[in-house]
């Protein structure tokens, strides 16, 4: 049997004092869309933070296709294939929409150097490619015609499929999003699902997201794993997860 | 003869408000340009007084010897700026202002004491590559042109975007897979290369050359530079470094009041434009008043 895509193992994270994570294992198989659910606090970010390569794990293992990547910097963690998205929103504010795709597209951008300097045929030829592809992925997530304007004056929701895609411009294999839906009204949100579910059948992506809208990750994700207080609290379908007593009583309140 | 002079000068200030600008392209607040323009001036003083088989047997110094110079001094200051960029730029912000600051004064302070520097008199009669100032003018010229042409085309390489990047978020353009660490290090040795290059021609300029040349009042001059011309695009550093050189001078005619009307452009400029006199919203919007007309 192949090695699963993503692989976590007993994955322990402390700041100081505070457990964020404790023992966390999980596994991502290719091509799934895999939720991470809980409430405030409960370590979420911080397991993203450490799959890409933001924070460092204080235990456990890390794998990716088998080989072991915790600890590795984030520039590493992306060309390897893992792209994310941030909470709170890290556009480059100040650059148009058209240029924060560019920056994601860096890996696909080497050119030679003296063509590039002296501005020749076949660097202008790339750069052309290059913009359009970064074009193409606007188009993806319904931004093509905010295409100049600077990141940081878009809305909410355009900011954050801005975020999509520049993550996607980097070629990954597993996307991580962090809340995606934040702040979307609910049409966004239902025109976020059906984006998520087109880039897995369309590019092989697999996903793993964060999201505190429980209906549209009931709809969306094909596995679920909940998290409270650092720790797995569920893991498996979200018909599962849904029924799951301690789930009931941690987070999703009252039984339905 | 004097408007050709201060011509050059104007250059000098050009270039170095360039190598101030290369690392803030990125975000990076260093201020060892001086340094490494003392560096570029002590190479040139030193080979071209102490190497009697560059002088050549001509009345003026040989124009190969004078790129030799260079040569040498981009590589002794790319050099420097290799081994020690990777771990100063680990500092961030402010901290990297200090510790560029300390390297500048480590380097005064040694050229000021080492007997080879020739200490506090330093280095003097640096022979001539040109008749006068209108050779420097060509060759400071054609420097600068270089530069800025270099600093165009960054605005179109991914490099130049890797930097915009960083300068913005350094976060998240290392989750985007950019070598942070590399681009940050190419724009520091860039800058050191420009101030050692402007150090040779600086030092034959001035005939002599001595520890007050990279200084950390140099570091704070450069820094208004940009801070005056704006950061956001080679034309700024550019502008600030022609503008703020050549205001003392300009200035003459008004007699001592020159220092504080000096005072006061350095003062206003960045409260009326916080951004620098140039950014590229507003030359946007000259373009397109231009195209309007």
């Amino acid at each position: 049997m192949p090695a699963p895509l993503l692989e976590l193992e007993a994955v322990t994270c402390r700041f100081g004092g505070l457990l964020a994570l404790d023992q966390v294992s999980l596994q991502v198989e290719q091509g799934e869309i895999f939720g991470l659910i809980g409430p405030n606090g409960a370590g979420k970010t911080t397991l993203f933070n450490l799959i890409s390569g933001v924070g460092r794990p204080t235990a456990g293992l890390i794998r990716w296709s088998g080989e072991a990547i915790g600890g590795l910097p984030p520039d590493r963690i992306n060309r390897l294939g893992i792209a994310r998205t941030f909470q709170n929103l890290r556009l480059f504010a100040r650059l148009s929409a058209l240029e924060n795709v560019l920056i994601g597209l860096y890996q696909r951008g080497h050119s030679p150097l003296l063509g590039a300097l002296i501005g020749g045929r076949s660097f202008r030829r790339h750069q052309v490619e290059l913009r359009q592809q970064a074009l193409q992925l606007l188009e993806l997530v319904d931004l093509s015609a905010v295409a100049q304007q600077p990141a940081g004056s878009l809305p909410y929701g355009s900011q954050r499929r801005l975020e999509i895609a520049r993550a996607l411009a980097t070629g990954p294999r597993l996307l991580l999003l962090d809340e995606p839906a934040a702040g979307m009204n609910p049409i966004e949100k239902e025109e976020l699902s059906a984006l998520i579910l087109g880039l897995r059948a369309r590019s092989e992506l697999t996903v793993l997201v964060i999201e505190h809208h429980v209906p549209l990750m009931m709809r969306l994700c094909d596995r679920l794993a909940v998290l409270n207080f650092g720790r797995r609290l569920a893991l498996g379908t979200p018909e599962l997860v849904r029924h799951d007593p301690a789930v009931i009583e941690a987070y999703l309140g009252v039984s339905s | 003869m004097r408007d050709l002079s201060l011509l050059v000068q104007m250059g000098f200030g050009a270039l170095l408000a360039l190598s101030v600008y290369l690392p803030l392209r990125c975000g990076q607040l260093s201020l060892a340009t001086p340094g490494f323009y003392a560096i570029g001036g002590y190479v040139a003083a030193l080979l071209s007084t102490r190497w009697p088989a560059l002088s050549g047997g001509g009345a003026s110094y040989p124009l190969t010897s004078l790129a030799l110079e260079l040569l040498l001094a981009a590589l002794v200051a790319g050099a420097v700026a290799l081994v020690l960029g990777r771990p100063v730029l680990q500092l961030r912000g402010i901290y990297l202002a200090i510790a560029t600051i300390a390297l500048v004064e480590i380097l005064r302070v040694l050229n000021l004491n080492m007997a080879w520097s020739g200490g506090a008199v330093g280095i003097f009669g640096i022979p001539q590559p040109f008749d006068g100032p209108a050779g420097y003018a060509l060759a400071t010229g054609v420097l600068l042109a270089l530069t800025c042409w270099l600093c165009s085309r960054l605005e179109a390489m991914r490099l130049g975007r890797a930097m915009s990047a960083i300068r913005e978020d350094e976060l998240a353009a290392r989750c985007m897979g950019i070598p942070t660490a590399d681009v940050k290090l190419i724009a520091f040795v860039l800058s050191a290369v420009i101030a050692a290059l402007t150090g040779v021609l600086a030092a034959h300029f001035l005939n002599t050359w001595n520890a007050r040349q990279g200084s950390f009042d140099a570091s704070i001059t450069t820094l208004a530079f940009v801070v005056f011309g704006g950061s956001r695009i080679w034309l700024g550093p550019v502008l600030g470094g022609l503008v703020i050189t050549a205001l003392p001078e300009l200035l003459r005619p008004v007699g001592d009041l020159r220092l504080i009307l000096f005072g006061l452009v350095i003062l206003v400029g960045p409260i009326l434009f916080p951004q620098g006199v140039i950014t590229p919203e507003g030359l946007a919007r000259i373009r397109a008043a231009v195209r309007r007309a």
